[in-house]
């Protein structure tokens, strides 16, 4: 672009706000939170070192893999269902409701989160319970009962609880910017509803996809509420692996050893993902 | 039983309405304004009204909380905030050690205390006294035992940790998050008395480990508080590791099948106590309220807290619980010679303080459970 | 054609229940006197929310969420937009680190950055504060912000704004005449949802806010200690004043259209 180089207020004044805020408020402690890595915990109180011990110990344990593996599974599916269980909605919101109706919609599913989330997975408890609704009314059906917490089910309910209304609202943003003379012109060639949705539509939509599923990839990856309440730990997560590692007489330094494994992760994994959805565009 | 619950719900109720009509926001800000102010770093409910609202309106103070989660985050927030942020800190007796090592608590004058009304076995803590100092006060304790559903096990089956893998809860047995209380149990069950379950050396520790990891296929979860409650309530789990009655007392109470025994390979003590933070300057009105909660007044309210239900270090607390509410002393045991009291059971031999382990390391333990349940 | 905009109704209505499923069984909880909820239900009672807001520190965190989530949202958003601005307009050397502070945040165990957080807030007395809760809440949501004026600035055709400065608008002026109009929706977007983001985070704050409760740290709270059914009263009032709110929006402010 013709002003990238040259660095006026205007340039400076948005610029600015970012660096000033996180540089103080977020590169501080996450510093903070390297440095505590390699201390050392000596009568249940931190004391600032530098030794690998934290790394040696929690990159040596199998619980840590077993936890590691396990969570980037989890994180991953979930990304992937959320994208395709919120596309068909995202869609019918796109292009099958008006503008008004859309954003009220959309705000709609802003609404949940203003419900704590520790609210929602409580009822989720009692909906998914073996005794619960959902249970009862399969029963009438002659099925069941099924086991739905404590298990992987479980926890994937409250990821998809957590991230869904957040796709979608990704995903609607993109597809209603589409420009509708691009889906006519498609169809006056006589291409298929199917062919223009994956050569026209997913194609002028990819950045929304790709964000809403990357934000519920790291949000997932980060949750230690469905995990713990809806998941029963088992196993656990590297959310739980944080809060059980803590439990050892204040070992925070090797808390924080995971909290940076999983900070590199998803650092790797975002970058890799949002170079592919605003790559390739004008 | 049913009748006595509708009475109580509407009493509550009726209660609760009249408080609300009353007690406006706006009033009881003006008065808290004048009120001296201490800052109370405990589990939830010990700075709830039930608990301190008599103390406050006689001493005009506040008691502002900070509930904790869990002793660990406890101790975190306390090492990052500054000195002097609380002025009291209930924790477990475990954390009286890890606050003392750490050094964010302070010395007590021992003369201060009631100790002569406690029973013996409660004068001298293990944890809270170096040599002659002491550094904190037991308030209240409970047992942990077997927690069952009343439906799935019979009281003689429940009366061993044997219980856990009986085939009728496959899937169903949950642990309280925390290694202590359930790995202490394990202890008991493999025979671990002498001195006590958490003084085990290498070998037996190595069987400790061996007989849990028997265990993992029985297991449906591990919860914290919140997961407990639901889990036993809506009978997702039947059983329940490394809890007692101030969970199943609760539930038991709004009217769930379940009930806590101690088993014949004994059962564990959790115990809690106030601690003076480093740092404050209101130590005339703390004390007061360490004794106030320590007078029989106190301990009838501690011990039915409605959060969860703890009994009593003190005998005036043991003859004031019978007085004003002999139902509750019965069900708890609170009278001397009667089968379920705690100190007969304690002088049997049969109850263990929950402690730290003492020949491997805290880690050693911790490490064992977060393998265990990932395996 | 019929058909399909049905399929699609029926669709957009499953996701609907399932996304609201355990709000409104939280909304059923609350008028139900047990407890501890569980089929079948017990009697009908307003107990739950006469004992939850009779206490003047539901009170208080109500009026603290509200404070911290409202200053969070208009900074919030205010340095997502300036973020999302200058990754649409600028390319500049060492962009991509400076990309890496708008997304690294959120990937941030809460635990540990809880922690850190109340360790640097301490440093600089900001701890046990208000304030201190905002600043962290305002790292979290930053990011929110930022990918949805991003996402909307995508969308935009840069020409636009290069076709403004060649009619004589100055830099500032298109701002206010082009950009701003296009993103405005999602800057409403962005407000709601960081301000949510905000409402909903209880981990960080229950570490630097100190004695100050927000309403979801009360809710850790009972929910830790005392689970009883004034978390979902609690829970049912702000859902319904934050859906009174979006249905008022959609009325009113949303009712005179934008034009461009």
């Amino acid at each position: 672009m013709s002003t990238s180089r040259k660095l006026d207020p205007y340039a400076i004044l948005w610029r600015i706000p970012l660096l000033v805020w996180q540089g103080l408020f977020f590169v501080v402690p996450l510093v903070f939170m390297a440095a505590m890595s390699f201390w050392l915990v000596k009568n249940y109180r931190m004391e600032p070192a530098f030794v690998f011990d934290n790394w040696a110990k929690m990159l040596g344990r199998g619980a840590f893999w077993d936890a590691y593996w396990l969570t980037l599974g989890r994180a991953a599916l979930a990304g992937l269902l959320a994208t395709v269980i919120a596309f068909p909605a995202s869609l019918f919101l796109s292009f099958g409701l008006g503008e008004s109706g859309r954003r009220f919609a959309l705000l709609c599913l802003i609404v949940p989160f203003f419900t704590s989330f520790l609210v929602r997975a409580y009822a989720w408890q009692v909906i998914l319970a073996e005794s619960g609704p959902v249970n009862a009314a399969l029963g009438v059906a002659g099925l069941g009962p099924f086991t739905m917490l404590n298990s992987g089910f479980g926890a994937m309910v409250g990821y998809l609880t957590l991230v869904l209304p957040l796709v979608v609202i990704f995903q609607t943003w993109s597809l209603a910017a589409i420009d509708r003379s691009l889906i006519e012109a498609a169809g006056n060639l006589g291409a298929a509803p199917l062919r223009v949705l994956v050569s026209v539509i997913i194609p002028a939509a990819k950045t929304g996809l790709v964000l809403g599923a990357v934000f519920a990839f790291i949000m997932t990856f980060g949750d230690f509420v469905s995990p713990f309440y809806l998941g029963g730990s088992k196993p656990p997560t590297l959310t739980i692996l944080i809060i059980d590692t803590t439990k050892s007489g204040q070992q925070w330094p090797r808390a924080a050893v995971v909290a940076l494994a999983m900070i590199a992760t998803l650092f790797a994994v975002a970058t890799a993902a949002l170079k592919a959805a605003y790559g390739r565009r004008g | 039983m049913t009748e006595n619950r509708l009475h109580l719900t509407r009493r509550r109720l009726l209660q609760s309405g009249a408080t609300a009509l009353l007690a406006t926001p706006m009033l009881n800000r003006a008065w808290a304004q004048e009120a001296t102010q201490i800052n109370m770093l405990a589990w939830y409910g010990h700075a709830e009204p039930d608990m301190v609202a008599e103390f406050e309106a006689a001493n005009n103070v506040k008691f502002v909380p900070k509930y904790y989660a869990g002793g660990d985050n406890m101790l975190a927030l306390i090492s990052q905030s500054p000195p002097g942020t609380y002025d009291l800190i209930l924790s477990d007796a475990e954390f009286v050690q890890q606050l003392n090592a750490a050094g964010y608590i302070e010395k007590m004058d021992a003369a201060l205390y009631p100790f002569d009304d406690f029973y013996p076995e409660f004068q001298k803590f293990p944890g809270h006294w170096t040599d002659d100092t002491l550094w904190s006060v037991m308030v209240r304790y409970g047992l942990l035992g077997v927690s069952y559903n009343t439906d799935a096990l019979t009281r003689e089956e429940a009366m061993s940790y044997n219980a856990y893998w009986n085939p009728k809860l496959t899937g169903k047995v949950g642990h309280f998050d925390w290694h202590l209380p359930s790995l202490g149990q394990i202890s008991l069950l493999k025979g671990n008395t002498a001195p006590a379950p958490w003084d085990i050396d290498g070998a037996a520790w190595e069987a400790v480990k061996e007989k849990t990891l028997s265990l993992k296929p029985q297991v449906g979860g591990y919860f914290d508080y919140g997961g407990t409650f639901s889990g036993l309530k809506n009978g997702e789990m039947l059983a329940m590791v490394g809890i007692g009655d101030w969970i199943t007392g609760v539930l038991a109470k709004d009217g769930a099948k379940v009930d806590s025994v101690i088993p014949e390979e004994g059962g564990i003590q959790w115990t809690e106590s106030y601690s003076i933070g480093l740092g404050t300057t209101k130590h005339e009105i703390i004390n007061k309220f360490i004794n106030y909660m320590l007078g029989p007044d106190g301990q009838v309210k501690s011990i039915q807290m409605a959060a969860y239900p703890g009994l009593s270090p003190t005998k005036s607390g043991w003859k004031a619980i019978q007085a004003a509410n002999p139902d509750e002393a019965k069900r708890s045991g609170l009278i001397e010679g009667a089968d379920n009291d705690p100190i007969k059971m304690f002088r049997e031999g049969r109850i263990f303080y929950r402690d730290t382990p003492k020949q491997q390391t805290l880690e050693d333990w911790n490490d064992f459970w977060s393998d265990y349940k990932s395996a | 054609m019929k058909a399909r905009a049905a399929l699609g109704w029926v669709y957009l209505a499953a996701l609907f229940t399932f996304v609201f499923a355990p709000i409104g069984a939280s909304v059923v909880f609350s008028f139900n006197s047990d407890r501890f909820p569980t089929l079948p239900l017990g009697h009908f009672t307003t107990d739950w929310y006469a004992r939850a807001f009779s206490r003047p520190e539901v009170w208080e965190a109500i009026g603290n969420s509200l404070i911290v989530a409202g200053v969070t949202s208009v900074v919030a958003t205010f340095i997502g937009f300036a973020t999302a601005y200058t990754d649409f307009r600028y390319g500049f050397r060492f962009k991509q680190a400076y990309l890496a502070l708008a997304l690294l945040p959120p990937t941030l165990p809460l635990v540990i950055l809880g922690l850190a957080m109340l360790a640097w807030l301490s440093q600089i007395g900001l701890s046990g504060t208000l304030t201190g809760i905002i600043i962290a809440h305002v790292v979290l949501a930053t990011p929110f912000a930022m990918a949805i004026c991003r996402l909307r600035l995508s969308q935009m055709d840069p020409a636009l704004e290069a076709a403004a400065w060649n009619l004589g608008a100055g830099q500032w002026t298109a701002m206010r005449h082009v950009i701003l109009p296009f993103c405005a929706p999602a800057i409403v977007s962005a407000l709601c949802l960081t301000a949510a983001v905000s409402f909903d985070e209880f981990v960080v704050a229950w570490f630097v806010s100190g004695l100050n409760r927000t309403v979801p740290v009360m809710i850790l709270e009972i929910l830790q200690g005392n689970v009883d059914p004034q978390i979902n009263a609690i829970g049912t009032v702000v859902f319904l004043t934050s859906m009174s709110l979006v249905i008022a929006a959609q009325f009113m402010i949303f009712r005179r259209r934008r034009h461009g």
